[in-house]
């Protein structure tokens, strides 16, 4: 059963899921004063090759001497070569990573856990919702969504921001104001003297959307206390609780469930989710 | 050295105990000096504290209108002050005598017709009179973890000082439990971190750490009398270092 | 599985041979308890002890453990090697036995852990039987009697022992080292003997049905209210577990900060910042929350993948616990407990 052999353990070097990877940073671009929205790139090639991720999933961020913290991918599964997070300055980790420089070496661990299902959600309508930083892994996913367009039905976005300077990706998003393909509304809690859109929570958006209950899916990230709500909004226009996919943030410390940290209800979120359906997320004490 | 931070060690009301420690960071120390640039270390140099320095690490008590002085001047030029020690961030051993009458305690020293100096103090934490920006706890300083919260201070972390109390630590080095032998043992409510290196070589905890922040007072209290020690007995033990619970904390 | 007899007398002939080729780590005294220490002769090693301080985890997983070098100029692993001497670990109850397969679901499954592995493999395991103490509730899961997990496991029958041998290298070991012999029926008829006595000596097993379900039910009953008013908040229940495997990692920097190393040490969901992220949000801030939670996965969470509870009845934890939690009265507590809704009708 058990083999002793010797002191020699390759794998420790080898297939070592604790070992990051290092990454350059290529591109940093300021989205607010407190996110950053930086490119990265494997440097050794076959990483980068083998690389591959699904919206929703997220990396350990690696900073030695500082330490490691969970990101979700931003940038779209259909982009090889790089990814994108979108990072708020909280922590020691994402702080030390604010203060870094393009060309910078990081490291990068993952990709871990399980994403949104694109595949199913193919042929459907999909309703995204977004609070405040939630958009950084929908990002991903509405990215992908993008570059398949022609995949999906109609594909409606709604992201809440407490005040207009917070949106992340605002430029972006306000030109998505105006296609045709996207149906994008960004609201703020606060107002200040630049906008012109919507005012008030997120859930309030939920009047004026129409939803094809049979054949749409929901998406949903956001601070702790968006999920009940919008899932309440969700549910009165009938979208079956296991169409409705929502990502939670929880302390994924070691990825790939050893460490204990991102316990929720009787799953790890970093293996079993972050992602869940409603359905299985409604049986997760504590979880909404 | 240019770009490296400058930092000035001063010392307070102590026994000078934990910059001792600091010399006996080996064979680190030389190492550590090569990240900074000393300006001031009251231990080793007669010469005057320095107009400009970034990092303020403080040694002891507060006991005089001086040492108010001085620290409000330390704040005001640091951009980060690290307390070290018991005496700075607890108040420690000389916080003792604020728990007898001041008057009867120089008389008792000094005789009935000594004069005290005036503008003495109650001895206190320097956190009773400025924003304190890291803490190392502890009596004397581990230096292994000064150098650790040093370096996040120089990086500008988080102190990643643990919140609970020593017991977890305690056990993983397979020790047994004084209190279930009998003895008065403070880790049950004191701050983890010094790994427990008092119980393992065989002497009940203290509490030189502080109380730890998650402590559950209240249920101590209970576990404590369960244990058949006196709410008396326990105070006064907790006294020795955290006169002051509430800084303590 | 194939069997032998070793009279008691011989027993140090084989752990002076295992010492020629291994570390041996056996139950030695430590005052009025038992530690798991590296064997300086077969007279320190005492198989008449009733349970360890510490669980056997810490020679897979030691409470602090270096998992990499680094170097910190260029973000660079310098290296990631492990410790892992041969070593044999002589003297296991079945209950830990028993909590090192939990233990290897979780770190040989999935991604394995390379640090674990490469120590689990470095290791063989000689079990021993033993006798319930007051503590002990192993009856409950099972977790009383060992089929697998180890090499060779030693029944006490009194002048001899009655040996399984439950591996090649194990049965290698025994023929190398020790005088041994055949089993007859007569021995298998005292080892049922044997058996049937330690089954006996424990008290009514803890009424454990559908506990999964009722934590869920009653996940909200004042019972954990109760039990995070006495909770320490100390953590010692999780180390001295043999199957609490959590744990945290941290960076330490070299004096000059030009390198340093990552460090792997146990973590317990009894802290308050256990599952706490950056921002501020800490999804079990309450005392009970976190007292629950360590209930809640190891009889639903882990059971919900491993299809076992993450206990093995060892009692450590009870001895541990000064404010007297423990799992035989949490649980039934919990078979008890009202709802607050139920309470809020009384």
């Amino acid at each position: 059963m058990i083999g002793i052999d010797g002191h020699v353990h390759p794998e420790v070097e080898t297939v070592n899921p604790y070992r990051p990877h290092r990454a350059r940073i290529t591109s940093i671009v300021d989205l607010t004063d407190n996110e950053k929205l930086f490119e990265l790139r494997l440097i050794d090639e076959e990483s980068r090759a083998e690389f591959s991720h699904s919206a929703g999933q997220f990396v350990e961020v690696s900073i030695f001497g500082v330490g490691e913290a969970p990101i979700s991918i931003s940038s779209a599964p259909s982009k090889q070569g790089f990814i994108e997070l979108c990072v708020r300055r909280a922590g020691d980790v994402t702080g030390a990573l604010h203060d870094m420089r393009c060309g910078d070496i990081i490291g990068i661990r993952g990709p871990f856990g399980r994403g949104f299902p694109f595949e199913q959600m193919k042929g459907s309508d999909v309703l995204l919702v977004a609070g405040g930083l939630g958009i950084a892994p929908l990002k991903s996913l509405i990215n992908h969504i993008h570059d398949e367009r022609h995949a999906f039905g109609n594909v409606t976005i709604l992201y809440g921001s407490r005040t207009p300077s917070e949106i992340l990706f605002r430029r972006q998003f306000e030109m998505w104001q105006h296609r045709d393909d996207f149906d994008m509304v960004l609201t703020v809690d606060q107002a200040d003297e630049t906008w012109t859109g919507e005012v008030g929570l997120v859930t309030k958006l939920f009047d004026r959307i129409d939803v094809d209950p049979s054949n749409t899916y929901g998406a949903i990230c956001g601070p702790p206390v968006m999920y009940k709500y919008v899932i309440a909004e969700m549910r009165k226009k009938s979208i079956d609780a296991d169409r409705i996919y929502v990502s939670f943030e929880r302390r994924m410390k070691c990825g790939v469930g050893k460490c204990g940290h991102c316990g929720v209800g009787h799953q790890y979120a970093c293996v079993d989710g972050p992602v869940f359906n409603y359905w299985e997320a409604m049986n997760l004490q504590e979880a909404i | 050295m240019a770009d490296a931070p400058s930092v000035a060690i001063i010392s307070l009301a102590s026994d000078f105990g934990c910059q001792v420690q600091i010399t006996n960071i080996d064979p680190g120390l030389l190492q550590v000096l090569g990240l900074i640039d000393l300006r001031y270390w009251q231990l080793t140099s007669s010469g005057h504290m320095p107009e400009e320095y970034d990092v303020a690490v403080i040694e002891g008590a507060v006991t005089t209108d001086e040492h108010i002085e001085l620290l409000r001047r330390v704040r005001e030029t640091a951009s980060v002050v690290v307390a070290i020690g018991s005496c700075a961030v607890t108040g420690g051993i000389p916080a003792l005598a604020g728990t007898i009458d001041a008057d009867c305690r120089f008389a008792a020293v000094y005789g009935e017709d000594a004069t005290v100096t005036p503008g003495l103090h109650s001895p206190v934490a320097i956190s009773r009179y400025i924003d304190v920006d890291y803490i190392v706890p502890g009596c004397p300083i581990d230096t292994t973890e000064f150098l650790a919260v040093l370096g996040r201070a120089l990086k500008g972390l988080s102190n990643g000082m643990p919140e609970q109390p020593l017991c977890a630590s305690c056990k993983t080095h397979g020790n047994e439990c004084f209190m279930r032998r009998g003895d008065l043992c403070l880790g049950i409510i004191t701050r983890s971190g010094c790994d427990a290196k008092c119980t393992t070589l065989g002497r009940p905890c203290t509490g030189c750490r502080g109380l730890a922040p998650d402590a559950n007072l209240e249920a101590a209290r209970k576990v404590y009398a369960a244990f058949g020690h006196d709410f008396d007995e326990v105070v006064t033990a907790l006294d020795l270092y955290n006169t002051d619970r509430e800084v303590c904390r | 599985m194939f069997f032998r007899m070793i009279d008691k007398d011989r027993l140090p002939d084989l752990v002076r041979g295992l010492a020629a080729e291994f570390e041996v780590v056996g139950p030695v005294a430590k005052g009025d308890s038992f530690v798991y220490a590296e064997l300086e002769g077969p007279g320190d090693l005492r198989l008449d002890f009733d349970s360890t301080l510490l669980p056997p985890k810490e020679w897979f997983m030691p409470p602090r453990e270096r998992i990499m070098r680094f170097a910190t100029a260029d973000n660079e692993v310098v290296d990631c090697e492990v410790d892992a001497p041969p070593r044999v670990l002589f003297g296991v109850h079945p209950c830990d036995v028993n909590g090192l397969q939990l233990m290897d679901n979780v770190f040989l499954g999935d991604r394995p852990d390379p640090y674990y592995k490469a120590r689990r493999e470095n290791t063989l395991i000689v079990g021993v039987n033993c006798q319930p103490s007051d503590t002990c509730f192993c009856n409950a899961w099972g977790t009383d009697e060992t089929h697998w997990g180890f090499d060779i496991f030693l029944s006490d029958l009194g002048p001899d022992y009655f040996v399984s041998v439950r591996s090649v290298k194990g049965a290698e070991l025994i023929d190398r080292h020790v005088e041994s012999r055949e089993i007859t029926h007569q021995d298998t008829r005292r080892f049922q003997e044997v058996t049937a006595r330690f089954k006996a000596s424990f008290p009514e097993p803890l009424d454990t049905s559908q506990l999964p379900l009722l934590l869920d039910a009653k996940f909200d009953s004042p019972v954990w209210d109760e039990l995070g008013e006495r909770c320490l908040s100390c953590g010692a229940c999780s180390m001295v577990c043999p199957t609490c495997y959590c744990f945290d990692v941290k960076d330490v920097l070299d004096p000059d900060h030009a390198g340093g190393e990552r460090v792997r040490v146990w973590d317990s969901c009894m802290f308050r910042d256990f599952a706490a992220v950056a921002h501020g949000a800490n999804f079990r801030e309450s005392r009970s929350s976190r007292v629950k939670y360590r209930y809640y996965h190891k009889q639903w969470g882990y059971l919900s993948k491993f299809e076992r509870v993450l206990c093995v009845g060892c009692g450590r934890c009870t001895r541990a616990c000064l404010a007297g939690i423990n799992p035989p009265e949490v649980i039934a507590a919990l078979q008890g407990a009202m709802s607050r809704e139920e309470v809020a009708a009384e």
